[in-house]
């Protein structure tokens, strides 16, 4: 995880965590940008379907490795992910 | 020879040993007994104006011992005399006697924490061994609480050891986790974790939490500094959904990985100790104090070569405002002060509340742990016994040998992931990973034949042969026989297609006990 390559121009990364990459098989990828965070998860879920309920919905999200709050699509209090960004879906993990 | 039986012998070893273990402790009692009286007598004979004069009476803040054994981290810039002093006068609970709990463990009591707690119900099982490193082959089936305080007293037998052999429930997690400055989560359950938060924010114990599985692991201190810092349910509001939890054991988890996680938490722990956890107790009393933000600290033990281990650190928030514990007017603090008044009843919970003290923990996190599902109807399951002699009727068929070989009968697909068919399968299964399956579901909307996913055996799609799914213990195989059923694989209700009850679970304790089952 520490050698994610830049995102191609006009990308931002996504990386993905324990459940997250469970479900995708797939540590990072590059996504259009600008993209508005509130409309990221139905992105995701057009790409991989049922990541929504199985995953995101539960996970923390960070933009540059700070905490966001996803707010809902439409309500007006968004945040757009930039070229270049780096956006990560933390799930929690439980057990030990 | 002696004409004792295996087990006898087995069970005159265990006695012995617990009795050995005993002395033990007697031993490490008197012991300090002896050393305090000593003490005590010394300076009776001498008085207490002579002892000021005397160079070789006691006058340190530390025991003789304990410059010995702590010298390394004594002399360490930011510990000292005074950090010293802070572990001794510190208590620990350890809630989760695992993979996490041991490792962390063996740290703080090294340490010198005055007082390490442990609450686990479980016992040591063999395959807890390969990560749970206190615990030992000869104390398998003994109490996981127990053997870790025998493995900690064994590395250092002065500080204060307590084990609480009993599950930790609404019911009993004040009054244990109240007596403790500070507590660390090592327990493997999403409903235990927002438990213990809880309870760390009601008691106002800063919380040291991690969790591992496979090869991820994650850590954060919650509640730190009291009352300020975020809660586990500002971070993961919600738990995650009831399909998608995992324990080490359906999962599986790397020992070192586990392990990793554990010691960051003593890490953890003993910085927040040093710099003065007592200290800092009073909610509004440390507005100077500013610790770092609160972070989340990510691990990924790495794969493959080209994937090595890798650590990352994100930023957390400081508490949500909206927060169902911890907010300043949450939810759960209503109930809490309402059952601290005594006026616990339905009326003072806002919103229809049921007025206890503490939310269904386990409904929350989406039921019983080891629930079984039942998403088939009684007829579209068969037995272990059942399968059994469809499988014999099957290969009876083919040993005589005719033509139709080409052309199964039925079919049995296993959907089990990969490294558990590789361990030990029912002859003639098909394997089909179930996270395969799942994965491929979005192209498979569609009804027609062409569309249907490529997972598929070849011929299953156009064959009539019934189709018998079997997995771990009977959960996803339902899942599958439905997504099947959906695709049109039953030709509207002329196929048969359905699920083994209690899956390889069941096969071995009916059919085939030697068969591995994990």
């Amino acid at each position: 995880m520490a050698s994610v390559p830049k995102p191609p121009k006009g990308h931002f990364n996504l990386l993905y965590f324990a459940g997250a990459t469970s479900f995708t098989h797939k540590d990072y990828e590059p996504l259009p940008a600008p993209l508005s965070l509130a409309k990221l998860f139905a992105e995701l879920e057009a790409r991989y379907t049922g990541i929504r309920a199985a995953v995101l919905d539960t996970s923390l999200v960070t933009i540059n490795l700070d905490y966001v709050d996803v707010p809902a699509d439409g309500s007006g209090h968004d945040v757009v992910i930039q070229e270049g960004d780096e956006v990560a879906i933390i799930p929690p993990v439980s057990s030990g | 020879m002696s004409g004792l039986t295996t087990n006898d012998l087995r069970r005159r070893i265990a006695c012995a040993e617990v009795e050995l273990q005993n002395l033990r402790i007697l031993l490490t009692q008197a012991e300090a007994g002896e050393r305090e009286k000593q003490l005590n007598e010394e300076q009776h004979a001498h008085g207490d104006e002579k002892l000021t004069q005397n160079d070789s009476a006691w006058k340190w803040p530390l025991r003789v011992e304990e410059y010995e054994r702590y010298a390394r981290q004594l002399i360490l810039p930011g510990v000292g005399v005074q950090g010293q002093l802070r572990l001794k006068a510190a208590s620990v609970l350890i809630v989760g006697a695992g993979g996490l709990g041991c490792p962390a463990a063996a740290y703080l009591a090294g340490a010198g924490v005055g007082h390490i707690g442990v609450v686990d119900g479980d016992v040591v099982e063999a395959s807890n061994l390969h990560r749970q490193i206190s615990h030992t082959t000869d104390r398998v089936g003994h109490f996981k609480a127990e053997s870790l305080v025998v493995f900690m007293r064994q590395l250092n037998p002065l500080p204060r050891y307590s084990a609480h052999t009993e599950l930790l429930v609404p019911g009993n997690a004040t009054a244990l986790i109240g007596n403790y400055d500070l507590i660390l989560d090592c327990t493997d359950h999403p409903s235990v974790r927002y438990l213990v938060s809880d309870a760390c924010v009601r008691a106002g114990k800063p919380l040291v939490s991690a969790a591992a599985l496979r090869t991820d692991g994650q850590l954060a201190v919650l509640n730190w500094p009291i009352g300020k810092g975020p809660c586990y349910r500002c971070v993961f509001p919600r738990p995650p959904p009831p399909l998608s939890q995992m324990s080490c054991a359906e999962g599986g988890v790397l020992g070192p990985a586990v392990g990793v996680m554990g010691v960051l938490q003593a890490l953890e722990a003993i910085r927040i100790i040093v710099a003065g956890v007592q200290a800092n107790t009073n909610e509004d009393a440390h507005d100077d104090f500013a610790p770092q933000a609160p972070t989340l600290l990510l691990f990924s033990a790495g794969g493959a070569a080209l994937k090595p281990p890798s650590f990352r650190s994100v930023r957390l928030r400081g508490r949500r405002p909206d927060c169902f514990a911890c907010a300043v007017n949450a939810p759960l603090r209503r109930m809490w002060s309402a059952e601290d008044t005594g006026s616990s009843n339905k009326n003072v919970v806002a919103g229809g509340e049921t007025g206890v003290a503490w939310p269904d923990y386990v409904q929350f996190c989406g039921g019983d742990f080891d629930r079984n599902i039942s998403e088939l109807q009684p007829d579209e399951r068969i037995s272990a016994t059942e399968l059994k002699r469809l499988l014999q009727e099957e290969y009876s068929r083919k040993s005589e040998g005719t033509t139709a070989t080409d052309t199964p009968r039925l079919w049995l697909l296993d959907v089990r992931e990969k490294e558990l068919f590789d361990m030990g399968a029912i002859n003639g299964a098909v394997n089909i990973p179930f996270s395969r399956i799942q994965r491929c579901q979005k192209k498979t909307q569609s009804k027609e034949l062409d569309a249907l996913p490529d997972w598929l055996p070849e011929g299953m799609r156009t064959d009539m042969a019934p189709i018998y799914l079997v997995c771990r213990i009977g959960n996803d195989s339902q899942v599958v026989t439905r997504q099947l059923k959906e695709l049109g694989l039953d030709k509207e209700g002329k196929r048969f297609i359905g699920d083994v009850k209690g899956g390889i679970r069941a096969w071995k304790s009916d059919i085939d006990s030697t068969i591995p089952f994990l």
